[in-house]
């Protein structure tokens, strides 16, 4: 028998072993039905462990109200999170991440630099094209293409060694926002507000401040609810234009409105009468008063004109282009929010490339010196008035501020090129705010800025981090779905203790 | 005869001492076969000592290893002391150790990975290098392991229940009350009792909403209520009967099928470009539900219909998103890693819909929780390696409509073809290529000289009349394609482009310099000498057949040309010129004359016979290897195209095996009697959708991380029923029977109504002590309030209905009208775009069609109150309704006005209080304000 198995090919003992397979387990189970053997297997669903082992920490969630505030996991300063995205990938070399050897190699193509990148073959090293300068007590060097951020460097910590997986904007922007390069998973506002819940009751649970020129290229799936229940997608709204069917329509009177929801309430009533104590009847019910609830406040959060005019003035609503303007509006609408309690608030600074590389976005693969500017006219001033805002009005103790971006740029040019192509292997992005050190730098790129190379940090690491900020686990805070506790760092992550204050 | 080379050589290799190995065993890693040679060679050298296991091995593993390896723990599922267990590997799916090649054994390859994250052992230094030459000596020398030599690798065994076959109960009632005698047995040991019936108004409700997706109208109701008070039984299963015969049964049943392969007419990322006429798969769907296609059946052209004459159902296994090659970009990294998530979103799509398996997970290492290893992972991406995310002909069967409009257009071209032939060369255009059509002639090298500047080739083509679809210039039939390297007008371009039978992604780009007489031009060298009659060049054919709603068009980007090809003697002889044919055209009145009518016939076959839809197209399959970590850039051993091990998944397929073969013999695997999954994963979901919960509540997961069935015998006998049915006549996989079955039982029929007694021992009503109500799908909403209007166009098929704008291919798609008239259709002919809200039923879970959704969450949030309130749909329509039910009414009888609206939309009268109030706000406001209560009310969005 033996001898036979070691002549037959693969395939032929595959098909014995099919037939064996059949055999013995018609035998193995001609007496017992399934729910004996179900019995056996004892686990339920729900007590699945995640891939890492952990027990899921499942939010109790009152169907009435999905967004009762509920327990962070651990005792954490930050209850609030502000996150700002820069689409496009924001040059770190050109900003925060300091590199003299770029000087020294300027117009030279040292080995080790590859032949073709994302957008195709590769030129030669370029110097920072803003000159970088010590800032703050820390002296930290900060290029002069950001001052006013700059200037607030002794408030930050810096991650220098992130690393993506990928080096295409889609895929990074979702692979920053949801841990997944592909698109369905749930945003980390997502992840957020089904974990917390929220304070506000009469405001949405996170909200997606997209850019005055338009959403980013992932579009919705940077702020969606993935899988999550619909009730956990970011709400879209700027300074400029309300959610939308917010307001009364025009033709519709206040009492025009009073009588529609009297009369409903009145069909639901006796509707309930048939179901008592029906959770899901009485939950839609009350979802009827908080969309009334957020006809007034969310109107009230918008009304920017009741700010005084040096807050206009230091964010900058009143100066510089048009999308600068608009964009100051977006940061104080985002500090009112965050006044106003809302778990999460998502800026975003930059849309989809359709108006041309780095014109929409900081997408720089052509004259970087003029679109890096114009970018960064857009986001400098406006971002550090919002965080030296919130610092001021001690906002910052209880909120965690997050700048980032999807990736870095190259150190070196594009061939016969006069921007920078994309670089998933170093990147910086920093925090700001409760729980997080002052005036820090974690882990640092290669002498280039090319590859990171002390402490390499993953997104999944950068977002445990966030999340461990939140007072959340990353590896605990996980929702079913299709065979997989899933979790926003899918089965990776550590969190960069360092970093924490 | 391998088996004994091998042996031989490890007898051979084990007499040498480890320092003679090292050398050239790495040099024997480049070449299996030139390692024969050296060991033969080095055969003669002086002898030194063998590794010995337990004085050279065993210490190291004793002292590194065993700790996280060994009796006590065993991380990542490995296990270092015993043999066998090293040769199987551990969680990564790749054998520890291959006796006689250190190259393919994982165990070397985590003791070298300079990746400190990877490297073993974990968070300590690295073995000495001496250590690791030992043990790859070891490996080399046929890792011998005295005392274990004979332990045999366990196969992987499950005793997991859904892995057996199913196992029909004796049931001693009919088929009839078979599902209601499984139930009551539950409910008996739980001590519940089932509702009384449900009344008649309820019943027709939920059973026109469960089976049709829409609610029946009032006259239906008023039939039924009086049929049924005289004959329950009787009319109830004639309305059943009724409603599965409808033709909006497929539309309502076809959509869950959408929902769980997540289908969409978008590519979803950075683009997001529309899919063009991929709308035919769901019209393939619809179809397939309305003519109750045998399950089986179904399966089967999904996954192979181009050889079954039933080509658009292939739409299924591109019915994920994937990137564009434009949005990867041009690193060779990218571009494996992006083919690599195309073939994983294939393999979701077919895990989660048919085997009811979550394969994704062990597309790293071996699945977490199911004996799915990562060898069966890349088996199955090996059945569809011959599939590519693209648009292709559909093969449809000779009946299909399609093709009997099309034969006579043929004959039509056919016929203006022979009068030009007679009349010299000529060329057509075809939208998205131009043809030129000249005498044969035999050659090696063809030169086309373009006659302006600037040149933009994505594919160029040459065809003879002895194969004449086989395409002589492609690079994989042995030619090249040359030119002025100096005029590439983009940094990125390359002559290779041009014929690499990728149309679109990235083409050839040829500039003249400026000031320059110079022109670009392109020579193809043949592989041998070829007989030629035709030339098809193009410049984005995949924009013209793939992608539709640009606010920009693609029109072609070259200009005349001259064709030449190499005579004998090595000189260019001209055989064609587009502008000598333009001038022929001209003073020609029946040149002209037919030209001008084959493209007057051409456009009629692109909008009426078979057209390139997004249904996937082919490429040759290559070797499918198991992918290290998932990575594309770490390819392993070489895997077969097959179904996972576990449930007798070999198909006899090797790497020769044709695509179509391979994806034949898995779609006979998954739809065969005897797979364990496939009828309960189909008869559960079936279950799902009647009555909002399965009875395998994670209906896309059977797996060990799912959830166990409710009601297990009642699954088994369901799934068996399904196949072979008991009740004669009836037919095998049928949908429409299953379906029947299931609401003709009482539990369907019961009352919805809660007691105490139920609420509190079940109070999510698993056991169906009552028919559970719930929140109807964003489409149930939709359709309703439009049929409620009388608005609907209940056309079934075709081309949908967008709410969106025209875009550039780099923005967004914006919702410009979601209200107006071409919209009210039934919501399954919106055009689906990935990840775009469409500002009203998104709010309602509407998918976003990202990941595979076997269920639709179901939430209440404060904006779908706002969407209902306040859009323009809403306001439109609650006009609409107020309109309609003054105009169905009697003059001025305000009464019944409403009660006409109460009937549209609840399918009842007003109470006296309801009416009373009602009244009221007429008389303030108008009636289009109650309206707009109705189609807010909880009532109309429950299923009763």
């Amino acid at each position: 028998m033996d001898n036979l198995a070691e002549h037959i090919s693969s395939h032929g003992r595959a098909l014995l072993n099919r037939r064996d397979f059949l055999r013995q387990s018609g035998m193995a189970m001609g007496g017992i039905g399934l729910t004996q053997l179900l019995a056996q297997d004892g686990l339920l669903a729900s007590d699945n462990l995640t891939v890492s082992g952990k027990t899921p920490i499942r939010p109790q969630i009152d169907p009435n109200n999905p967004y009762t505030p509920r327990a962070s996991h651990f005792p954490a300063a930050a209850k609030q999170v502000l996150v700002i995205y820069c689409p496009g990938a924001v040059s770190h070399v050109d900003t925060f991440d300091y590199k003299p050897e770029l000087t020294r190699f300027h117009g030279k193509k040292p080995p080790g630099i590859p032949q073709v990148t994302f957008e195709g073959p590769t030129g030669n090293i370029a110097k920072p094209f803003w000159d970088f300068r010590p800032r703050g007590k820390s002296g930290k060097m900060v290029s002069d293409l950001l001052p006013h951020l700059g200037g607030m460097v002794d408030d930050f910590s810096f991650f220098h060694s992130l690393n993506t997986q990928t080096s295409a904007h889609p895929q990074g922007e979702n692979f920053f926002n949801t841990g997944f390069t592909m698109e369905g998973f749930p945003s980390f506002g997502g992840w957020v507000t089904y974990a917390l819940g929220t304070e506000n009751q009469e405001l949405p649970a996170f909200v997606a401040i997209n850019d005055p020129r338009g959403m980013a290229r992932s579009g919705k799936n940077n702020f969606g609810n993935g899988f999550l229940p619909a009730a956990y997608q970011g709400t879209d709204f700027n300074a400029k234009n309300p959610p939308s069917n917010l307001a009364r329509p025009n033709r519709y009177s206040p009492t025009d409105d009073k009588r529609t929801v009297d009369l409903l309430n009145r069909l639901n009533s006796k509707h309930l009468e048939g179901y008592p104590d029906d959770a899901d009847l009485a939950g839609r019910i009350a979802s009827y008063e908080l969309a009334g609830k957020m006809q007034v406040s969310v109107p009230d959060v918008m009304g920017l004109s009741h700010e005084p005019e040096s807050i206009h003035k230091e964010y900058g609503t009143d100066s510089g282009s048009n999308t600068k303007r608009e964009y100051a509006k977006n940061c104080i609408l985002a500090r009112r929010l965050v006044e106003k309690g809302v778990r999460v608030v998502q800026l975003f600074n930059g849309s989809d490339p359709s108006g041309g590389n780095g014109i929409t976005n900081w997408d720089s693969h052509n004259e970087i010196l003029k679109t890096h500017a114009m970018q960064a006219e857009i986001m400098d001033q406006p971002t550090a008035a919002l965080i030296h805002d919130l610092k001021r009005r001690g906002l910052l103790d209880q909120t965690l501020v997050v700048w980032c971006t999807e990736f870095g740029r190259m150190p070196f040019l594009q061939a016969n090129g006069t921007g920078r192509d994309h670089n998933p292997d170093a990147f910086t992005c920093f925090l700001a705010g409760a729980g997080v050190k002052k005036g820090f730098s974690y882990g640092e790129s290669d002498e280039f800025g090319f590859k990171a190379a002390v402490d390499p940090t993953s997104v999944y690491d950068f977002n445990a981090t966030v999340l461990r900020l939140l007072g959340l686990d990353h590896e605990r805070l996980t929702y079913y779905h299709n065979g997989l506790e899933r979790r926003l760092t899918n089965v990776h992550g550590q969190v960069v203790k360092e970093v924490m204050a | 005869m391998t088996l004994m080379i091998k042996f031989g050589l490890s007898a051979i290799a084990s007499q040498f001492g480890k320092k003679g190995w090292l050398g050239l065993n790495r040099r024997a890693s480049v070449r299996p076969m030139q390692r024969i040679y050296f060991i033969i060679a080095l055969a003669t050298g002086p002898l030194a000592s063998a590794v010995d296991f337990e004085r050279d091995i065993y210490p190291i593993f004793e002292e590194h290893c065993i700790e996280c390896h060994g009796p006590d723990k065993q991380k990542s599922e490995f296990r270092i002391d015993q043999r066998s267990r090293v040769l199987r590997g551990g969680d990564s799916g790749i054998p520890g150790i291959v006796p006689g090649n250190p190259v393919e054994s994982f165990l070397i390859e985590v003791l070298k990975d300079p990746d400190p994250e990877f490297r073993m052992p974990s968070e300590a230094d690295p073995l000495s290098s001496d250590q690791i030459e030992l043990i790859e000596a070891w490996i080399t020398e046929g890792s011998e392991w005295p005392g274990q030599m004979d332990v045999v690798v366990e196969e992987v065994s499950s005793d997991h229940w859904s892995f057996q076959p199913v196992n029909r109960a004796e049931s001693p009632v009919t088929a009839e009350q078979a599902i209601d005698a499984f139930l009551l047995e539950k409910l008996d040991e739980a001590g519940l009792s089932p509702n009384p019936a449900a009344d008649s108004r309820s019943l027709i409700r939920r059973v026109s909403i469960v089976l049709t997706g829409l609610p029946p109208v009032p006259e239906r109701v008023r039939a039924f209520q009086k049929a049924y008070a005289a004959n329950p039984s009787a009319s109830y299963s004639d309305l059943v009967d009724e409603l599965l015969a409808s033709s909006h049964f497929g539309e309502r049943w076809g959509q869950h099928w959408l929902d769980v392969i997540r289908w969409a007419e978008t590519n979803g990322s950075e683009s997001n470009l529309y899919r063009k006429n991929a709308w035919v798969y769901r019209d393939y769907v619809v179809r397939a539900f309305n003519d109750d296609k045998p399950y089986d059946q179904f399966i089967r052209e999904q996954i192979a219909g181009d050889s079954m004459d039933a080509g658009e159902a292939t739409g299924f296994l591109v019915s994920g998103s994937h990137v564009p090659p434009q949005s990867v970009g041009r690193e060779e990294t990218a571009i494996r890693q992006a083919r690599a998530d195309r073939m994983d979103e294939i393999v979701q799509t077919v895990g989660a819909s048919m085997v009811g398996m979550t394969m994704g997970c062990a597309r790293c290492h071996n699945h977490k929780f199911d004996p799915i290893t990562i060898s069966d992972y890349y088996s199955m991406t090996g059945i569809f390696q011959d599939i590519e995310f693209g648009g292709r002909r559909p093969e449809y069967s000779e009946d299909h409509p399609k093709r009997q409009k099309a034969a006579p257009l043929w004959e039509a071209i056919a016929e203006q073809r022979k009068i030009l032939k007679s009349l010299g060369n000529w060329e057509e255009d075809w939208g998205g290529y131009r043809e030129l059509y000249f005498d044969s002639v035999k050659t090696r090298k063809i030169r086309i000289s373009f006659q302006t500047p600037n040149a933009k080739i994505d594919e160029l083509e040459v065809f003879g009349d002895k194969e004449r679809q086989k395409n002589l210039a492609l690079a994989s039939n042995g030619a090249t394609v040359d030119g002025p390297i100096e005029m590439f007008g983009d940094v990125r371009t390359n002559f290779a482009y041009a014929n690499d039978g990728e149309y679109g992604a990235f083409g050839l780009q040829l500039k003249a310099p400026k000031k320059s007489d110079e022109k670009p031009w392109v020579v193809v060298s043949f592989d041998g000498p070829q007989e030629i009659n035709r030339l098809r060049l193009s410049s984005n054919r995949e924009y013209y057949y793939e992608v539709d709603y640009q606010s920009v068009e693609f029109p072609m980007g070259f200009s005349n040309y001259r064709l030449e090809v190499e005579n004998e003697a090595g000189d260019w002889v001209e055989v064609a010129s587009i502008s000598k044919i333009n001038t022929a055209n001209k003073n020609q009145p029946k040149r002209a004359a037919a030209i001008a009518k084959i493209a007057t016939v051409a456009e009629k076959l692109a909008e009426v016979g078979p057209q390139v839809s997004f249904v996937g197209r082919f490429v040759e399959p290559v070797v499918t290897r198991v992918l290290s970590r998932g990575s594309p850039e770490s390819p392993r051993n070489e895997v077969m195209p097959a179904a996972p091990m576990i449930l007798a998944g070999d198909l006899g397929l090797s790497s020769d095996s044709t695509g179509s073969e391979r994806r034949v013999q898995f779609a006979d695997w998954v739809a065969s009697s005897e797979n364990p999954l496939t009828a309960r994963v189909m008869v559960n979901r079936i279950w799902h959708h009647v009555f909002g919960m399965g009875i395998v509540p994670t209906t896309s997961d059977f797996g060990k991380a799912g959830a166990l069935p409710s009601h297990p015998e009642l699954l088994d006998w369901l799934a068996a029923e399904f196949v072979e049915p008991s009740t004669s006549g009836g037919e095998p996989w049928s949908v429409k029977a299953l379906i029947r079955l299931i609401v003709m039982s009482d539990a369907f029929r019961q009352s919805s109504q809660p007691n105490d007694a139920g609420l509190a021992a079940d109070a999510g009503s698993s056991l169906l002590w009552r028919f559970p109500p719930r929140r109807v799908e964003a489409e149930v909403i939709r359709d309703a309030v439009l049929l409620a209007s009388g608005s609907l166009d209940d056309s079934i098929g075709g081309r949908g209905y967008r709410i969106h704008n025209a875009k550039k291919t780099y923005s967004q798609w914006e919702v410009v009208n979601n209200y107006g008239p071409e919209t009210w259709r039934r919501m399954i002919y919106q055009e689906r775009m990935r990840r775009v809200d469409d500002n009203m039923f998104t709010a309602f879970d509407f998918p976003d069609c990202g990941q595979v959704r076997a269920k639709r969450p179901i939430s209440t949030t404060p904006l779908q109150a706002l969407n209902l309130l306040n859009s323009k749909f809403v306001q439109e329509q609650a006009d609409r309704l107020a309109e309609r039910s003054i105009k169905d009414s009697a003059d001025d009888d305000l009464e019944a006005q409403i009660r006409r609206s109460f009937q549209l939309i609840f399918n009842r009268d007003p109470d006296d209080e309801e009416l009373a109030a009602s009244i009221e706000v007429v008389k303030e406001s108008d009636l289009s304000l109650v309206c707009r209560s109705l189609i807010n009310s909880n009532e109309f969005a429950f299923l009763p």
